[in-house]
Parts: C-alpha cells; sequence; structure tokens
C-alpha cells in the first residue's frame, strides 16, 4: 500500500474514525519487516495489540457444582434420617401406671404388714450368719486381756 | 443447558474476558479469578441465558462490573496494592531484555491510561469488537466511545513518542 495512503489511514486512525477492516490493513502493514523511518515508532504500538490478542486464560473452568449440590442434599437426608431413627427408636418406655395401690386401707394394713413381715424374717434369716462372729470375739478374748 | 453446550460456548469468548480482566486488574492472577467468577454466575443463571440477546457481550459487561467493582474495594482499602505481579529488584539478564523490549513499552503506556479508555483501546483494538458493539458493553453512547478511543490513542501516540525521543515515558 503507499506510503501516503498509510499516512492518511494513520490520521484518521488516532481521531477513531478508521473501521475496523482499515485498522486490520495497518495492522498488517505495520506487522512487516521495513517501515519507514518516521513510522517506525508506530510499529510497537500495532505488534502491540496483535500480540495482546493471542494471551489465553490458563485456568480450565471446572462446573461440576450441580453434582456437588446433588450430593450434599444426600448427606443432609442421611443425617435428618439418622437423627431421626435414633429418635424414633429409641423412645423412653412408658412408665407403668400401675403402681399396686390398694383401695381398700384394710387390705392395704395387712398387705403391708405380710411385707414387712417378710423384709424381718429375711433380716433374721441373715442374723443367724453373724452368731459365728462371737467365737471370734471369744477367741480375741482368750488372748488379749 | 447441558455442561458441555456451556463450555463450548463460553470458549469462544472466554479469552476476550480474561484478557479484558487483565488490562483492567493488570495481576494476572486476578484476572483468572475474575474470568472464572463472571463464567460461573453465567452458568448459575443458565436458565435466563435464552434471554439475553448476545451472550458475549453480557459477559464482557460482567466481567467489566466485577473489576470495576474490584478496583473499587481496592482503593477504599487501607493499603493500597497496585498489584501483585511482584517482580525482583534485581533483573535477571532475561528481564533486562525484556525491559528493553519495546512492546512492554506499549502495554505501560496503556496501563497509565484511564480505565475507560484502557478499555475501550482494548476492546477496539486488540478484541477488534466495533463501536455499537462496545457501547452495548460499556453502556454508553457510540459517540463517547470514539472520543474515548481518539482520546486514548493520541495519549499513546504521544507517550511513544516521548519515549522514542528521550527514552522515557
Amino acid at each position: 500500500m503507499e506510503l501516503s495512503n498509510i499516512e492518511k489511514l494513520l490520521e484518521k486512525y488516532f481521531e477513531g474514525e478508521t473501521t475496523i477492516s482499515e485498522e486490520k490493513e495497518l495492522k498488517v502493514y505495520f506487522t512487516r519487516e521495513t517501515v519507514p523511518a518516521h513510522l517506525e515508532r508506530y510499529k510497537d504500538l500495532f505488534q502491540f495489540f496483535s500480540q495482546e490478542s493471542t494471551i489465553t486464560a490458563t485456568k480450565d473452568l471446572k462446573l461440576n457444582t450441580r453434582r456437588k449440590t446433588r450430593y450434599a442434599w444426600v448427606g443432609v437426608a442421611a443425617s435428618v434420617a439418622l437423627i431421626a431413627g435414633i429418635f424414633l427408636t429409641n423412645q423412653p418406655t412408658k412408665p407403668d401406671k400401675n403402681l399396686g395401690t390398694y383401695e381398700d386401707p384394710e387390705i392395704a394394713l395387712q398387705e403391708t404388714k405380710k411385707i414387712l413381715n417378710m423384709v424381718s424374717q429375711y433380716m433374721n434369716e441373715g442374723k443367724q450368719e453373724l452368731v459365728y462372729l462371737k467365737e471370734f470375739e471369744n477367741t480375741k478374748n482368750k488372748f488379749i486381756k | 443447558m447441558r455442561e458441555g453446550a456451556f463450555i463450548t460456548l463460553t470458549n469462544g469468548f472466554k479469552d476476550k474476558l480474561f484478557r479484558l480482566a487483565k488490562r483492567l486488574l493488570v495481576s494476572n492472577e486476578e484476572a483468572e479469578d475474575a474470568t472464572q467468577e463472571v463464567l460461573l454466575k453465567l452458568w448459575k443463571n443458565k436458565s435466563k441465558m435464552a434471554e439475553y440477546k448476545n451472550v458475549e457481550a453480557f459477559a464482557m459487561t460482567m466481567t467489566k462490573n466485577y473489576c470495576y467493582d474490584k478496583l473499587k474495594a481496592k482503593e477504599t482499602g487501607n493499603l493500597k496494592i497496585v498489584h501483585s505481579n511482584y517482580k525482583d529488584e534485581q533483573p535477571s539478564l532475561q528481564r533486562q531484555v525484556e525491559a528493553r523490549d519495546s512492546l512492554d513499552w506499549v502495554g505501560k503506556i496503556m496501563d497509565n491510561l484511564p480505565e475507560q479508555q484502557r478499555m475501550i483501546i482494548q476492546l477496539r483494538d486488540i478484541e477488534q469488537y466495533n463501536n455499537p458493539e462496545i457501547a452495548e458493553m460499556l453502556g454508553i453512547n457510540e459517540t463517547a466511545v470514539r472520543v474515548a478511543l481518539s482520546r486514548g490513542r493520541k495519549k499513546i501516540r504521544e507517550a511513544l513518542l516521548k519515549k522514542h525521543n528521550y527514552g522515557v515515558v
């Protein structure tokens, strides 16, 4: 392309009035090997633009968000089920309402006597065994006076 | 929409999102995060995707807004960190060669432009969107796009001229 043409395009370029295709022409022109000395400084500019357009992002996008949330809900459901299971199966058994209460005081007295008799009978049986302890006492008194 | 279809759709403009984010945020890592964030947001709202006229332009707008938020958050913080691409104070030979690389100068000049001009030059000169598309993405009118474009380009030209004559920006 003619030099005068390029200069005209450059002027338009700095006024912001070039079209995209004219800018492409400029880019092609300035990426060539030889450029007149007075236009040398614009070479950097257009080469910079072409170089910058080749930069790419390096990180890969990971989109497994949906799967993640699905498994998260499974976890929530499992823990709810577990807690519910523990509380439902381990419910404390209700205390028996029947406490053996007697309505008639006469019968109640008799029954209480019976129970107390039984207790004292067992006490006495147990106490008989303690008779042997007296032998220890006797033996001890023989030696220590 | 299935995962595969979404990925093929977004792969068409994913790098453009990344480059725009990088132009605004400078840091590579932050730009990567911004891209991921925008794509994930898009994925979450995939049911509304059919309503968008132009998914790509919509995604670019989302990226722009995301980056603006990030920049604003940085400004309000007490500690001002310009960007996290920390460089070794004692550059290696390779770095010195790179610094001399004149293409780097253009990048540095661009980083000094106001955000909007930077973004418009990125979209126009690097991604080759036309002005109506850019106007739609940025939510401004076409004249404003053209004016900002011209101003930005002229600023770059001035800086390049200075650098050419004195070797400094």
